[in-house]
């Protein structure tokens, strides 16, 4: 019976140990390189690609586009990250081909996507500029059963960059995250452009919860450019309460 | 009756459909190529610099220029605004008017080459209705303003004229249109109704607009109720004008309402 206690705690204790190593080698594996460039891959979801000028694709953009889909090439997520001093100073994020590493440059291979996306979620909450909208675009990119909690992480970091937190509320805006959890993130949106996008991002939902939401945020937001945008995007809705709403405004 | 008998009495119709002034004043006009002033009296409200400044044509807030069209008179508001004749420069190159420009105001001297005219407003009337009634698409554009300007009968019923006239080019439409609210709005009393100074007006304003990006089965018939009886100046205004630049048919006939003509 001990024996037999002992030997579970170890199984447990391995498991552990397991995971723990497992999320902690994509971090550890990283930071050992010190200078130089850090390469992985993941498996990229269905439906994104990535064309041989560097743009990348996905299904839903795909639609809207008269893009020849031919010329994108389907393949892994591709991930650089630059490093300086112990320190990830840049990301960019490719779709497609292989990495062939050259002097300074580290590949670490192919990591499970999920353990990647909330990695590269972690890099974005405090890397700016393109570095961060790519981390945060590699973790949607990324073959992950859900990445929205990552995704709304960074929205909701008041100290994350703002590049990371409206690009992650662009793609939290794509993800199955329901239209009330995204329309709650409007909460915690203090500065003006992450609420200006924040109406864009809401008014593709084309439901009745986006709706109603823009017609507060066009109603409430404490400024008057936020809720014109927001009237605007309403307008675009084929919602028959976006023309009731404009038309008891003007008549009031 | 022969087709040449038909073409010649075709013809003597259309020439004389236009007024005998227009003929003459035209004909002066085009008479050599090269540029001519046409200088005859402007609206008693009207003044401008002579350069191409022109205010007080709508209310006090309304500004227009020789290179731009404006509106608005805070950054005018410290321009010398002085009452003088209209003038339209046109220039004529073989035999036809291709551009035209209006001022207001003191007269500059003109370069000796440029020829000068000065009639009575209804001649000037006359001539410049029937370029916009008749003319290329430009110069019929050009001579909205100087058309307006002049101290004759009211323009309107001109304009509603082209306005429903099929074979007029649409650009031309959209330019009497935007004109024609001009009138709307002054006949009505709104010109000088203030811009949005706070953010109920300023909300209602982008209202109207978004109400326009709306399919026109859905925007233009909210249009036309608001430009009727919207009981906010400003945005009446603000409705009376994108209801003009719909495009709709509708438009006109609206216009036509208000403006107490048919």
């Amino acid at each position: 019976m001990r024996r037999d206690l002992l030997a579970l705690t170890a199984v447990l204790s391995a498991s552990v140990s397991a995971n723990s190593i497992s999320a902690q080698t994509l971090a550890q594996r990283v930071d050992a390189v010190r200078d130089g460039r850090v390469l992985m891959a993941f498996q990229a979801r269905p439906g994104v690609c990535g064309g041989s000028n560097g743009s990348i694709w996905t299904r839903e953009s795909w639609k809207s586009s008269s893009w020849n889909q031919n010329d994108c090439l389907t393949g892994p997520v591709r991930v650089s990250l630059g490093r300086a001093e112990g320190t990830t100073i840049s990301v960019r994020v490719f779709v497609g081909g292989v990495w062939r590493a050259t002097a300074g440059e580290t590949d670490i291979g192919v990591i499970p996507p999920a353990e990647a996306a909330h990695y590269l979620a972690g890099v974005a909450h405090s890397i700016g500029g393109r570095s961060g909208s790519d981390a945060v675009s590699a973790v949607a990119l990324a073959d992950a059963p859900d990445v929205s909690p990552d995704l709304v992480s960074v929205v909701r970091d008041v100290n994350a960059p703002l590049d990371a937190r409206k690009q992650a509320l662009f793609w939290a805006g794509n993800t199955a995250l329901s239209t009330r959890d995204l329309v709650q993130l409007y909460d915690g949106l203090g500065p003006f452009s992450l609420r200006e996008h924040f109406v864009f991002v809401v008014s593709q939902r084309r439901d009745d919860t986006a709706v109603d939401k823009l017609i507060d945020v066009a109603t409430r937001d404490a400024d008057l450019e936020i809720r014109k945008r927001a009237m605007y995007w309403l307008g675009q809705t084929q919602d028959p309460r976006a023309v009731k709403f404009l038309r008891d405004l003007v008549t009031r | 009756m022969t087709l040449r008998t038909s073409l010649v009495i075709a013809a003597a119709a259309v020439v004389t459909s236009t007024p005998l002034s227009a003929q003459s004043l035209a004909s002066r006009v085009v008479a050599s190529d090269g540029i001519v002033q046409v200088l005859y009296p402007s609206r008693p409200t009207a003044c401008g610099d002579g350069k191409g400044f022109i205010s007080n044509l709508f209310g006090s807030h309304y500004v227009f220029s020789g290179n731009a069209t404006g509106q608005g008179g805070n950054s005018w508001s410290t321009q010398v605004c002085l009452r003088g004749p209209a003038r339209v420069v046109a220039t004529v190159m073989n035999g036809e008017v291709t551009r035209a420009r209006a001022y207001v105001g003191p007269v500059p001297p003109s370069a000796s080459d440029v020829r000068t005219i000065s009639v009575p407003a209804a001649e000037a009337s006359a001539w410049l209705g029937d370029v916009i009634a008749r003319g290329s698409a430009r110069a019929a554009s050009d001579m909205l303003l100087p058309f307006i300007l002049a101290d004759g009968p009211e323009p309107w019923a001109l304009l509603l004229k082209v306005a429903r006239d099929e074979n007029r080019p649409r650009d031309l439409k959209r330019n009497v249109m935007m004109w024609l609210s001009n009138g709307v709005s002054e006949h009505l009393g709104l010109s000088d109704a203030d811009e949005p100074s706070n953010d109920d007006e300023e909300m209602r304003k982008q209202a109207i607009y978004v109400l326009t990006q709306r399919p026109k089965n859905e925007s233009v018939p909210q249009l036309i109720e608001l430009a009727k009886s919207l009981k906010h100046p400003a945005s009446r205004r603000t409705a009376i004008y994108w209801l003009g630049q719909s495009g709709d048919p509708r438009a006109v006939d609206v216009y036509a309402e208000l403006l107490g003509l048919r």
